[in-house]
This record gives structure tokens, sequence and C-alpha cells, in this order.
């Protein structure tokens, strides 16, 4: 079929254009930048634009082929299916490990195409040709693999008359966030490429000074928001699919993103010590090496199935490229940090643990521990395979019980950080600007206590909660007053908004891990079962079929007031089970009805076994992951009233507005 | 006078609070709570890193009825009952590693970085202060003073934020 073969000749002529195009560009680049030719460094950028359209052909076919079912593909034998709704077929792309780096090159060249654009006023600055020059290289990479072993476009064996494929796995294509969940991580894991790339481009040229930091400051803003999105999207989608009540799992894959944006965070909280004080500059290349290069380690341990994961749905044979480029990454990066040794060697020092520079460093120490246990706990299982040949399992205990203290150290953190004076500050001046939070924290506690709340651990987290959400609308509430509505964007009162939702978020996990009750409850048509506080009556068992599912759904009317319908999907042609839960929100908690094992119920069925969980807050970890987003686009909005960080500090605040 | 007085209210309040909701932290509520909370901590054995908590494999459901058998039994700590099961199934359904041999690294390893950490943080300190006082830079002494006799010149309160 001369037809169908076109989507494959010109998706692997898309993929060819883009890595021949990073290739020459980053060869040519380099070689330029050595010589010093100012006429060819200036033409770096023209190669990413081929680079784009490349890869933007091959996502374009690849779609072709998955909307035409074109099965002389291999990915879409393996992915694609006639039954499979469109959007789903769309974001069948990315269910399988081939299509995955297909969306990472995307995105990445979509990244570098945009670094160009920016920075088109300075195509002859090294700094800028070198940035666009490591963004070559990791782009070649990546091509390289998408053209080679994981090749989304190699020809699949023949396949008989009216074949259908089996379609994406059945928990890729029963809930709408596969849609975003994905992309939007993606977006976050690629965008940290730009600041690494312009970390390594200052080390190339020796201008280790501010002005890389404030030229990708929004670059790793922008991907430390969407990295955390995209995070959120994956709890909240695990909460409604998998049926087991939670958002977090401290699955591999899971550890695997939230590493990155660990020492990212701790990163976006650094920098400001050395846009301020010029201060940490090893330390700023460092987390944004680790960053950069967790996100290749984690897409390694997730990828080459060494590591075992729910999160599993493409394994293939790129685990040797991957170890390579992170410890290509890795030992290049420690390289240059050490040859440009003499001129990072910061000028100015930290005078007090007691100042807002020491808190930042507190919370970097901090944050860089958190990474180190969760990467501990993620690759512990392998350490135990080489030593003693044995099988283990680290699992959520391990983490929940390290992190407790963490996270409460983090959130006594930020409720004293944000009123800390830079250089140092008076145990007077703390007690002045910490009484208000303090009070608001002791009365969270209160009423957490007279709301029934009890264990220790928890109890701290209400307080330091109310404590750390006192301190951020203190910052919020005195900016606005002296500025106006002006004062509510910008850096500062951006990242206050962050806290506020991070500590939504941690109060709603506290409370949600500590007092969540489940039970399995045998429920009989028309007789009500209470159990909770709640009532449960099985309405009915509705069946319905089509030519992709066949699902069961118990009706159950829930307090006399609505009818929730728990199901078993089956997906016809992978003759895969899934339980879908169905969730009552509310402010105060949810009620989560799934069906007990993985046996579908029958229409008629006088009985149905039915697991219900009620989980406090849940509804305030999405509303805290809002209030991040939102911080951090406030903080994105320059404000006019902060002075520009090069000026000098000595012109007043009105006089470097304008 | 009357902010030290607002502190020791708040120190009361949090004191008191956290006293009454501590000691009334009971553990589960009931066996079906305990039940999860065990489970929790075990490793379904054929599903990819799943608690049995997690889980709606046959071979957790087992497990669970066996979680659910123990603790109806009575008698058995959490720890036991887990034990048990780590008996009938073997080590890997542990979630949580041990702390003896080979294992013991998970919880040493993070305790010893926290130390570590902080001995640099604190030196990293040290070696500022020292520079400061080398270089004849203003100290923190050398602040506080200049603080305190500009609070005694300005008068008690207004004690300035920049």
């Amino acid at each position: 079929m001369p037809a169908l073969s076109v989507n494959l000749a010109l998706g692997n002529a898309g993929l060819l254009i883009t890595l021949v195009a990073a290739a020459v560009g980053a060869a040519s680049g380099a070689v330029a930048l050595i010589g010093g030719n100012r006429r060819a460094i200036a033409q770096t950028h023209l190669f990413a634009w081929p680079a784009l359209l490349g890869t933007v052909l091959s996502v374009a076919m690849m779609q072709i082929a998955l909307a035409q079912r074109d099965y002389s593909i291999e990915f879409v034998q393996q992915v694609g299916s006639s039954t499979t709704p469109t959007l789903y077929n769309v974001a069948a792309m990315w269910s399988a490990l081939e299509g995955s780096i297909l969306l990472w090159v995307l995105v990445l060249v979509v990244f570098t195409a945009a670094v160009a654009l920016r920075f088109r006023s300075r195509r002859d600055d090294p700094l800028v040709a070198w940035a666009l020059v490591v963004m070559y290289v990791v782009t070649t990479f990546f091509a390289l693999i998408s053209f080679g072993p994981a090749s989304p476009f190699a020809a699949g064996s023949t396949v008989p008359v009216g074949f259908d494929g089996p379609g994406p796995n059945p928990l890729l294509q029963n809930h709408i966030l596969v849609l975003f969940h994905p992309p939007i991580l993606y977006l976050g894991y690629v965008g940290f490429t730009v600041p690494f790339a312009f970390a390594i481009a200052a080390l190339v040229t020796g201008r280790v000074g501010e002005g890389w930091l404030l030229e990708t400051r929004r670059w790793a803003l922008f991907s430390w928001g969407f990295l955390t999105i995209g995070i959120l999207l994956g709890g909240w989608w695990s909460y409604e699919v998998l049926g087991w009540s939670g958002v977090w799992a401290w699955d591999p894959v899971e550890n695997a993103s939230l590493l990155p944006w660990l020492t990212g965070t701790a990163y976006i909280h650094s920098v400001l010590v050395q846009q301020r004080r010029g201060m940490l500059r090893v330390w700023n290349l460092s987390l944004l090496v680790a960053t950069f290069s967790l996100t290749i380690l984690g897409t390694f341990l997730t990828r080459s199935g060494i590591i075992n994961s729910v999160h599993a749905f493409a394994a293939g044979e790129v685990d040797g490229y991957l170890l390579g480029f992170f410890a290509l990454v890795v030992i290049t990066s420690i390289l240059l940090i050490g040859w440009r040794g003499d001129r990072l060697r910061a000028p100015g020092s930290i005078d007090s643990p007691l100042s807002r520079e020491g808190a930042f460093l507190a919370n970097n120490v901090v944050f860089a521990l958190f990474a180190f246990i969760v990467l501990l706990g993620t690759v512990f299982p392998l350490i135990v395979e080489v030593v003693q040949n044995r099988q283990t399992v680290v699992g959520a205990p391990y983490f929940d019980r390290l992190s407790m203290p963490i996270g409460l150290v983090l959130l006594f953190l930020m409720a004293v950080a944000p009123v800390l004076p830079w250089r140092t500050a008076s145990t007077e001046l703390l007690s002045e600007r910490l009484l208000w939070p303090a009070w608001i924290g002791a009365a969270s506690l209160a009423s957490a206590v007279v709301l029934g709340a009890d264990g220790w651990a928890p109890l701290v987290a209400f307080g330091l909660g109310g404590f750390a959400a006192g301190a951020a609308l203190r910052q919020v509430a005195l900016s606005t007053r002296r500025h106006g509505w002006r004062g509510l964007v910008g850096r500062t009162n951006g990242g206050m908004v962050v806290h506020l939702g991070v500590i939504l978020i941690a109060v709603a996990l506290a409370a949600s891990n500590t007092h969540t009750h489940s039970a399995t409850i045998e429920l009989e048509r028309g007789r009500e079962v209470a159990w909770g506080g709640h009532t449960f009556e099985l309405v009915d068992v509705v069946r319905e079929v089509d030519e992709r599912t066949d699902v069961a759904r118990a009706d159950v009317l829930l307090d006399r007031s609505g009818v929730y319908g728990p199901a078993v999907t089956t997906y016809l042609q992978m003759g895969m089970t899934i339980g879908t839960p169905s969730v009552r929100t509310g402010f105060d908690k949810d009620v989560y009805l799934t069906i007990d094992g993985t046996n579908p119920p029958s229409v008629g069925d006088s009985t149905v076994v039915l697991r219900v969980f009620v989980k406090p807050m849940i509804l305030w970890l999405w509303i805290g992951g809002a209030l991040m987003a939102l911080g951090t686009v406030m903080s994105a909005i320059p404000s006019r009233l902060h002075r520009r960080p090069t000026d000098p500090t000595s012109v007043s605040l009105s006089g470097g507005a304008r | 006078m009357r902010r030290r007085l607002s502190w020791l209210a708040v120190l009361f309040v949090t004191v008191g609070a956290l006293a009454v909701g501590a000691s009334r932290d009971g553990g589960p509520l009931d066996p079906g709570d305990r039940i999860d909370a065990i489970s929790r901590r075990i490793a379904c054995p054929v599903c990819d890193g799943e608690s049995v908590y997690e889980s709606r494999n046959p071979a957790s459901e087992a497990i669970r009825s066996a979680v659910r058998e123990g603790v109806r039994a009575g008698g058995l700590t959490d720890d036991e009952v887990i034990a048990e099961v780590a008996d009938a199934y073997g080590a890997q359904v542990l979630l949580l590693p041990r702390a003896t041999g080979l294992d013991a690294l998970a919880w040493a390893l993070p305790v010893t970085a926290a130390v570590v950490a902080l001995a640099g943080l604190a030196s990293a300190f040290r070696r500022w202060r020292e520079a400061a006082v080398q270089s004849g830079e203003a100290t923190d002494d050398d602040r506080r003073l200049v603080e305190r006799l500009r609070a005694e010149r300005d008068g008690d309160g207004s004690g300035g934020s920049r």
C-alpha cells in the first residue's frame, strides 16, 4: 500500500533532518566558537529551524499514521486500534517508549527554536551560541535514539488483512488526563535543558557572573512550574484512575519526576542568593547540572526496566545510550566546573545563619538531602541485587517515614525565611515580625485539635502550616498595602503564593495520610448499609458494552442524596480488566467508592462488594496545585516596583522602577 | 513587654494543643484501619512494587486476608503480623528495609548525610565569620551593637525593617 508507507518514509526523513541539523549545528557552532569566526558564530541559530521542522514533520506523520491505523509501522501495530477514540488515539503516541522519545525530541526542538528566537538580537554573542551548541548536542542525542534504537517509524512485520492492534494500555485510555499529564511533565523535564545549556555556556566562555542567571531565570521558572503541574496532574490521575485512593505511591517513575523537581526547587531559591550577593556560584551550577542529569538518569532508571514500576508501559533498548549520556553530562560538567574553579570563587560571605541567605542555604541543604534520600530509596533495590543477588522492594513506608521530618523542617523554614532580611537579623526583629504568623500557627493547631485531629506529626504539620501561611500572607499584605494592587505581582509575592499552595498541599497530605478510613462493605440491593457516618445502598448493576469496552457498573446511592457508579471495565482488545472508582468530592472530605477485586459484577446481581475510602481534604491538594501555578505565573510577571537586579542597590525604589 | 507576653501565650496555646492532641492518639480506630496500615507496609509479591494496600491482584487479596486474620486473632502487634507474612512469602514482600545487614544502609546513609550536611553548614558559617573578622568587616556582634544603639536612640518599638 504505497499511500501508507509515505507516513513511514516522511516520518523517518523528518527525524533524519532533525538529527543532521542538530549534529551539524553543534559541530559547526563549536568550530566557529573555538576559531573565533564571528560570522559563523552568528549563524549558529539557523540550525534550530530545520531541526524544528524535521521533528514537526515526524510528529505530524506519526499522528497521521495513528489516525489511519497504518499497520505498516511497528509502533502503530503496538499501540493502534480501530476502536480507540480519537482523543486517546492522539495520546497513543506517548503510550509507549518510542513515541515518548519522539515527544521528548519535539519539546526539545521547540525549546531550542524558542531560545534562537528569544536571543535573536545577540546571535554573535558567544554565550548564546554556546548555549545553542549545548542544546544541539542534547537534541542530537535524543534524535539519534529516536532515529536508531527507539525508532517510532520502524517498519512492522507483515500483518494479515483485517489486522487490528491492541490499542494503548487500558490505563492510558480511560481518563482525559492522559492528554495533559505527560506533555506538561515533559515541558518541565525538557525545559531545564535551557538553563543547563546556559550554565555550560557560562562555564565555557568564562562569563560565570550573574548575567546568564538573569537570562535564564524565567526559563527555569517556566520549566519548574510545568514540572510542578505535571507531577500534580499525575497524582490527580492516579487518584481518579487507579482505585486505591492514593495520589502518590513513591513509585520509581514518580520518584524520577520528583528528583529533578527537588533539585530544581533548590535552584530557584539559591539563585536568589547569587543574584543578590554573587555567592553560591558553584552550588547553583551543580544544582542545574544535577537537575538536568537527573532527568536523564530518571529516564534511564524507569525506561530500562531494571527497576520494577507500575509505569513500566514502555521498556526498550535505550538504556546503554541513556547511561552513557548521563555519564557524559556529569563528567563534562564536573571538568568544566573544576577548570573554571578560580573564577567561580565567591567574592562575599554569608555573615549570619539568621539571614535571608542563611535560610536559603538551609533550604538548599534540606532539599539536597531530600533528593539524596529519594534517589537512595529508588536505587536501593539495585544495590542489594548487585551486592547480595536478592530481590527487595523499598516502598512508600520508607519514603513516608523519612520525608515526614524533612517536610516539617521545610514548613518551618517557609515560616521563618520570608520575614528574614538579607545579611543579618536580630531576635528583636524576628519576634516582631513572626508574632502574627505564630498566632495563626497556634490558632490553626488549636482548631485542628478542636476538630478532632490527633497524632503529634500531623498536628505539628498543621501548626507549622498555619505559621508558614501567616508569614506568606504577611508578606503579600505588606506589599499590597505599600504598593496597591501592582505590588501583588513580582517575584517575591509570586513566591509567597506558591508557598501558600505548598502549605495547602502539605496540610492536605498530612490530613489525608493520617485520617483516611476504609472498609470493605457488602451491599445488597434495596438494603441500606451505614458505615463511617455515611449510608450506602445498591440501586442497580448496569452493563454497557461497545466495541472497545465492557463496563459493569454498580450504581450506589450515597447518603440518600446522590448516585455514584464505581465500575469494572474490561478492555476487549487486550482482555485486561481495570476498576474505575467513583468519587464524591467535598471541601471537607471525599467519599471514594470502588468495586472490590477485579471481577466485574453481573447484571441482576443482588449483592456487590465495595471498597470505600473516606479521605479528608483531598480537594485542597488540587486547590494548592492551582495556587502554585498561579504563584509561578505571578512571579514571572515583572514587578515594575522592583529594581532591576543589575542596578546599583543605592538607587531608590521609584527611581529604579522607571 | 506586651510582645513578650503575647509570645508566651502563643507558646502556651501550642504546647497545650499539642499535648491534648498527641496524648489522645489511640492508634488506628478499628480493625479495618489497622489492616490498612499493615498492608501498606507489605509489597504485592507479583506486581512491580505496589503495596498490598494499593494492589488488586489476587496474590494481594490473599495476603490481605492473612493480615485480616492476624489482626482479628488479636494479641499480635503490627510488626508481628508483618513478620508472619514475611515468613510465608519471603523477605521481598517487606516494603520497609530491615535495620540489619546491608538493608541497614538504607537507614544509616540518610542519617549520615544529614549529619554531614549540618556539619558542613556549620563549618561554612564559622569560616565565613572568621573571614569577616580577619578582613575587618562588620561582624554580627558589631551589627547587634549598632542596632541596639539605634533602637535606644529612636526609642523602643520602631526597630526598623530596613
